[in-house]
């Protein structure tokens, strides 16, 4: 697309060029014509940036980056100690790797979004006059939902900040500062954002689903996805990280106490009670950092890589074929395979033919690789 | 002949924003660097942390930012601020020869610690088996990446370290970051679980534990806490059962006066939902104005209205979400036996209805 066809197609979007603030930058994700969804824990939102038009495709898909954080802390000025890499999303139009990271600690902590050149130089995005949208991710104000957290303000109130409600009337809200939502995760699928999150006061298991383009009017809604162990009990818990798969008709989320769960999109509807299905779990002391699924010699599937154990690699035939686990020890759930990629802490795909994983071992330097799916 | 000039960086900050001048280039060199554009200045004056700078790894970009070529001096504007303390470098590519290195800092600006905690909940002595979160609050706002680092949980006879009994990531802050929420691992307080199988409960019934936050926990300025902050709690057993208001203790108010509105617990509930999962409103479900106030050891509420009761109808409106310390809220049970126990109800408001 040229240049004034990328406008023409962001302002349909609903994005507007200006200078997001945003305060924090956590998981991001791309989404339809190089549109960068970025969730900012910081400030409760979540942006859409415009990062187009496309640019020329880079010859070799291919990374082998040593050192990727002494580079970002080379181009922000700062030491390895204060680089936090956040998330890795992939441009599906032009297969470069972007990157979310905080520079520095406390107040003076600076969100940035990078960019990895092909020549592994790491440069930082410029987000001033850029088009961009955002959408709050906490509970969607609906005067008709008496659990709202929020106190509505008199509208000439310089406090507190402005919604537009389904039925179009506007309110100014104070929200609720203690209690917040932590995203931990985020993926598109279909014109939905689907974001997972954690509260910092009630222990629950909700994924939302925001529509995009953001739209006032149109209210996300949020699921709430139970598990059960074993056949015997059951219970909810924060989703840790998930991935769509089977053409995003089915999702595999794992939760912060390690069970790997599945459910299908399709069945999802809004205030019922959903109940996934356990296939695996990884064992204690360990949480599951991020999953992505990828097809080899026509057959989907599926890493998860967690703190602790080596990547693991399930088949979605298999995930597809299991029972929900019925007893804690013998059968484990799907069968699964540890692969030797050491210290993998995030992972994307860079196109079908492969996916690159950031890597770290214990507080050692990060590494940015690609691997073909063939190999995994 | 005029002597040889010595080039000096001089830091600056203006508008907000640092800047790096270079003093003493020769007037021809100012009159070449005056034409060039900002790309080829970053090529003959790039500037970068001192530190990468002895990696000697191409490839590295140096650090963003704008130059400004004038008639004295070239100025290096950083789009990141300077970190104080940190050695940076500009490497003066102008001339002829090797290329000169010139060093510069910020000074690390002498500061106090004056951040504490200034409390943890549950403000009880006694915690549960299956406790599921403690909150620990600070009296300014703190840096995120701390906890794993500063927050252990001890026995508090023996001093021996809990292992990994909080999850580590993310953390969870409120939106100033001055309460952070430790989450125990549910991995292992859900029954069937593996992690519950092979690791168990992180605390023991009858084995007391201290909650340690060392000095080391760095506030939002970078500082550590003017005092390490320890509490102990006794270890009860588990606890299994939804939040039922009915178990509650309700001491309404006379009518006419401005005598608070009692609620007694049967179990501590949430320190942190307490403060917005109770309201008490008219019989149309108007809140009331008033200050509510969270007892001793979360074990009580009071609202005490800001004008005198006038006779009437009232309710005290219940959020299903209000949780007690092992997680089971009005709505469920933090993990429930599909065979003995009920399913979770829908979330709706409860209330208790009270007549002045």
């Amino acid at each position: 697309m040229s240049e004034q066809a990328t406008a023409v197609r962001y302002g349909d979007l609903g994005l507007a060029v200006g200078t997001p603030e945003i305060k924090s930058v956590g998981p991001i994700a791309f989404g339809p014509d190089g549109i960068l969804f970025v969730a900012d824990n910081a400030s409760a939102a979540i942006f859409a940036l415009g990062l187009g038009p496309a640019g020329p495709r880079p010859d070799s898909l291919a990374y082998d980056i040593e050192d990727l954080d002494a580079r970002l802390a080379s181009r922000l000025g700062c030491s390895r100690g204060d680089v936090s890499i956040r998330d890795i999303a992939v441009c599906p139009l032009t297969k470069e790797v972007y990157l979310s990271v905080m520079r520095g600690n406390g107040s003076g902590a600076i969100p940035v979004i990078a960019r990895v050149e092909a020549d592994g130089q790491v440069v930082d995005v410029p987000l001033e006059g850029v088009p961009f949208a955002s959408t709050t991710i906490e509970d969607a104000p609906d005067p008709g939902d008496e659990r709202i957290d929020t106190l509505v303000l008199p509208d000439d109130s310089a406090e507190g900040e402005e919604f537009k409600t389904g039925s179009g009337i506007r309110l100014r809200l104070l929200r609720d500062g203690l209690r917040t939502v932590t995203v931990t995760d985020l993926d598109y699928v279909d014109g939905v954002l689907l974001v997972a999150g954690a509260s910092n006061e009630e222990f629950s298991s909700t994924l939302r689903r925001i529509p995009f383009p953001f739209n006032g009017a149109a209210q996300s809604n949020s699921l709430e996805i139970f598990h059960v162990s074993h056949g015997q009990y059951e219970t909810a818990s924060p989703i840790r990280t998930f991935v769509p798969y089977n053409g995003g008709g089915s999702i595999l989320a794992s939760y912060t106490c390690t069970p790997i769960v599945q459910f299908s999109l399709s069945e999802l509807e809004p205030a019922t009670h959903v109940m996934g299905s356990t296939v695996a779990e990884l064992g204690s002391m360990n949480s599951p950092t991020d999953m992505v699924a990828y097809r080899r010699d026509g057959e989907e599937y599926l890493l998860v890589s967690t703190a602790r154990l080596p990547l693991v690699r399930i088949a979605c035939a298999d995930i597809d074929g299991q029972e929900a686990l019925t007893e804690p020890d013998e059968p484990v759930g799907v069968p699964r395979e540890a692969l030797d990629h050491p210290g993998v802490v995030r992972m994307a795909n860079l196109d079908e033919g492969s996916v690159v994983m950031l890597q770290q071992d214990g507080a050692g330097p990060v590494s940015l690789r690609s691997y073909e799916c063939a190999s995994l | 002949m005029s002597e040889p000039r010595r080039i000096e960086i001089e830091l600056s900050t203006a508008e907000g924003s640092h800047r790096v001048r270079l003093l003493g280039l020769p007037r021809e060199t100012l009159r070449r660097l005056g034409v060039l554009g900002e790309r080829e200045l970053a090529r003959e004056l790039p500037v970068y942390p001192r530190e990468r700078l002895d990696d000697a790894t191409p490839g590295f970009a140096p650090m963003a930012g704008r130059y400004e070529a004038g008639p004295d001096a070239v100025t290096f504007v950083p789009r990141y601020p300077l970190v104080p303390g940190l050695c940076y470098a500009m490497v003066v590519r102008t001339g002829e020869g090797e290329p000169q290195r010139l060093a510069f800092r910020l000074p690390l600006a002498p500061s106090e610690p004056t951040a504490r905690v200034l409390a943890i909940y549950p403000s009880g002595d006694r915690l549960v088996r299956n406790q599921l979160k403690l909150y620990v609050e600070f009296s300014a706002s703190m840096s995120e990446g701390q906890a794993a680092r500063h927050v252990r949980l001890e026995r508090a006879d023996s001093g021996e370290p809990i292992e990994d009994p909080f999850v580590p990531e993310p953390e969870l802050w409120d939106r100033d970051r001055r309460r952070l929420t430790l989450l125990f691992d549910p991995g292992r307080l859900k029954r069937g679980l593996r992690p519950q199988l092979e690791a168990g409960y992180p605390l023991q019934e009858g084995v007391a534990v201290r909650l340690v936050i060392d000095k080391g926990f760095r506030d939002a300025d970078g500082n550590p806490l003017r005092e390490p902050f320890e509490r102990r709690y006794e270890v009860g057993g588990d606890l299994r059962a939804r939040v039922d208001p009915r178990d509650w203790e309700f001491r309404p108010p006379a009518a006419g006066t401005a005598e608070p509105l009692v609620v007694r617990f049967d179990r501590p509930l949430d320190h942190a939902l307490l403060q917005h999962a109770l309201e008490v409103t008219d019989d149309e479900g108007h809140p009331l104005r008033g200050q509510s106030e969270v007892g001793p050891a979360e074990r009580s509420w009071t609202f005490t209205p800001a004008a005198p009761w006038p006779p009437g109808k009232y309710r005290l409106a219940i959020d299903p979400r209000l949780e007690d310390l092992a997680g089971n809220s009005l709505a469920r049970l933090f993990d429930r036996d599909l065979e003995r126990d009920e399913a979770p109800s829908n979330p709706s408001r409860e209330s208790i209805s009270f007549a002045l």
